[in-house]
């Protein structure tokens, strides 16, 4: 269970909002409420921003396609121990 | 973990095939980590249990060492296979998993190397961080390509630690594409058998 309460979408700025759409279209999944990694990292932008755009250019294609870096992130969350 | 795997499947990786073949590599990678980081340390393993010498193995050892450094075209034998070649067959049968785990199959070797690379950075293996590093050199990826492994290892290292400190719940397992093939050479599950119904 989250040790802190995980705020609905309608407890944020209209501009932090946005950034729930944008996770959307990142997995191509119409989440009927954004994931809870979303909203955590949609709580602070100037935290959440940089370490979200870092992230999709860390994914983004390159010599390695963006579903192999899926699978690398999986494998980087298990030897973490992360079931999240 | 589920996220990513989800996300994986949704780009495209939907086979579960696939996340067994990863599955097999990351294993495989900890196992001969575990082994090469002890015993590169001093005193580490090799106090105790020695690596085998290339130039005096036994000719059992001989042979597999000749498979281990053609596989990887290098000159030398990585250390965790010298240190349990003083048991001929266990390092056989060590050697044949290892190998059919790294070799390609569905999964292409590099994206194995740089998964075996993935896991060596996140459990802080020297021997494996250069030895997969190395790996995905020599079969052609780029600089570029492993500071994108690498970028992806440190970021996912950084989400996995907020979400576990929150201790959030999983939550995205469930948008993946369910594979319903059987297990290789098996049969489709039967109607109402466990595995044949939708994701709980």
């Amino acid at each position: 269970m989250p040790t802190v309460r995980l705020r609905d979408p309608s407890e944020y700025p209209e501009s932090a909002r946005a950034l729930f759409e944008l996770s959307k279209s990142w997995f191509g999944h119409d989440f009927p409420v954004p994931p809870a990694m979303s909203r955590v990292m949609a709580w602070d932008p100037e935290f959440g921003g940089p370490h979200g755009r870092a992230m999709k250019r860390a994914m983004a294609p390159g010599e390695f396609s963006r579903a192999e870096k899926e699978m690398v992130a999986a494998v980087v969350s298990g030897m973490n121990a992360c079931p999240y | 973990m589920t996220a990513h795997t989800a996300a994986g499947k949704l780009q495209g990786l939907a086979d579960d095939a696939l996340w067994y073949e990863a599955a097999h590599v990351v294993g495989i990678t900890n196992a001969l980590n575990v082994v090469a980081d002890a015993g590169g340390r001093t005193p580490g393993l090799a106090s105790v249990l020695p690596p085998v010498d290339e130039r005096t193995a036994a000719p059992e050892v001989a042979s597999v060492f000749a498979e281990i450094r053609a596989f990887y075209a290098r000159p030398d034998v990585p250390l965790p296979f010298r240190i349990v070649a003083a048991d001929p067959g266990y390092l056989a049968d060590l050697w044949k998993a290892a190998r059919h785990a790294f070799e390609a199959n569905r999964l292409p070797r590099r994206l194995k190397a740089a998964l075996a690379f993935a896991v060596s950075v996140t459990s802080r293996s020297s021997f494996g961080a250069a030895f997969h590093g190395e790996e995905m050199r020599r079969l052609g990826v780029g600089r570029a390509g492993l500071l994108e492994v690498l970028g992806v290892t440190q970021l996912f290292s950084s989400y996995t630690k907020i979400a576990d400190t929150l201790q959030l719940d999983p939550d995205m397992g469930h948008i993946a594409p369910i594979d319903r093939s059987p297990a290789p050479g098996g049969a489709a599950a039967a109607p109402g058998a466990p595995g044949s119904g939708p994701r709980p």
